[in-house]
């Protein structure tokens, strides 16, 4: 039976997709896209992406080219994801089944999403917010002080995530939140170094995995992948000390100091 | 107690603090642990050499070579992507406090001291980034050698 190209055409596409989507590099969305065309003896494909794009393009035995463009929305990371689609990934190159059975593997593979409950989401927002607040250099009763403020800010990313809020809005508030809380359990006397309560709070919000991927993409000479990420972990950056200074301010005006 | 507090002790902060955060990206089973103990590592990296460089960017830089060798090996030996490895044991790397302390002293209007940090914090940044991508790029040098080898 000849190869139906235009299903296979919508499993790289779709795999490219949902890869991208759970916060994979470019070069590893290409590269496994690539990859699967290959090893279902397409050699006349040509993948290209970036961060919100994706083009794949193959030219059938016929002489016919057939094309298709995915956009990618604003999505957040969902490491476990792209590791069981690298692994499908290798899977099917490895086995080439017939491409309906393929199809069949990738749907159930994103079916059973893994993923952790809200409360168990919320203790990790204590456990790590108050775990960087003692790294920070702040005292037991910080780390506690921390892990609260931390947890708050969990419940408002959580709520904002569900409303679809952009990523540099909810970076403000999120951080004008989290610090207001932070000067205010300081005020209670509950904390004492309001600094490192607030420091350690924003590991969450910093844009760490942004800058590591745009590090890595750049690596892989996509420098317009690289650059596009960079922009906006440094966009990031400038939205979290603006949420926090607008929560100091705000706490200064209050405080009348 | 002297290495207790000033070398065990962040160590396990760092350690907690990772373990928190995998949760918050979705990593499962003993791949936490892994990325954990990545960021651990590498804590532990900063610390130890501060004695001989004295300065926290070349610190920064080691410690993000450890982490990534780290992390290239554990992704091979466990067939799952680097980046899960690598973007959990950076975060105790992640220059935050800079972020604030600039924040801080724009507020103040401190233009000197502004300065100084935001390019101290963008400093940090580059050194993780160049660590990354020293053994990423030597990982890629071997992968091709291996296999042309073959």
């Amino acid at each position: 039976m000849p190869l139906d190209y235009d299903k296979l055409m919508a499993l790289s596409a779709e795999l490219g997709y949902r890869l991208m989507e759970s916060g994979a590099e470019i070069y590893r969305v290409e590269e496994s896209m690539q990859l699967l065309l290959h090893a279902y003896g397409v050699t006349f494909g040509e993948v290209f992406a970036i961060p919100n794009c994706i083009i794949v393009t193959l030219t059938a035995p016929d002489g016919r080219p057939v094309t298709q463009i995915r956009r990618v929305p604003a999505h957040g990371t969902n490491l476990d994801q792209v590791e069981r689609l690298n692994d499908l990934c290798r899977r099917l190159c490895r086995g080439t089944p017939p491409l309906d059975e393929a199809a069949a593997l990738l749907e159930e593979t994103l079916r059973r999403p893994r993923s952790y409950s809200l409360p168990v989401q919320l203790f990790a927002y204590f456990l790590g917010c108050g775990s960087f607040v003692l790294f920070f250099g702040g005292s037991w009763r910080d780390g506690l002080c921390g892990g609260v403020c931390g947890t708050i800010l969990g419940l408002c990313l959580t709520g904002m995530n569900r409303l679809r809020t952009n990523a540099f809005f909810k970076t403000i508030a999120g951080a004008l939140i989290s610090a207001l809380i932070a000067v205010l359990l300081v005020g209670l006397r509950l904390g004492a170094h309001q600094d490192r309560i607030i420091i350690g709070t924003l590991m969450v919000l910093v844009p760490g995995i942004a800058f590591t991927n745009a590090m890595r993409d750049v690596m892989a000479g996509d420098m317009v992948a690289g650059i596009s990420k960079i922009t906006e972990a440094l966009f990031i950056g400038a939205a979290i000390a603006l949420g926090t200074a607008l929560a100091l301010g705000l706490a200064r005006m209050l405080g009348g100091g | 107690m002297a290495v207790w507090n000033s070398l065990l002790f962040p160590c396990l902060c760092a350690f907690g603090g990772c373990l928190g955060f995998c949760f918050l990206f979705n990593v499962h089973g003993p791949n936490m642990l892994l990325c954990a103990l990545g960021g651990t590592l590498g804590w532990m990296a900063y610390l130890l050499c501060a004695p001989l460089v004295h300065s926290d960017i070349i610190q920064s830089f080691l410690a993000a070579l450890v982490i990534s060798v780290w992390s290239e090996v554990m992704a091979r030996l466990r067939k799952c992507p680097v980046t899960t490895y690598l973007l959990l044991a950076l975060f105790p790397l992640v220059p935050g406090g800079g972020i604030y302390y600039t924040m801080e002293h724009a507020m103040a209007g401190e233009t000197q001291a502004f300065l100084d940090s935001l390019l101290h914090t963008l400093g940090l940044a580059g050194a993780l980034a160049v660590g990354v991508l020293m053994v990423a790029s030597v990982a890629r040098l071997f992968t091709a050698w291996r296999q042309r080898r073959r």
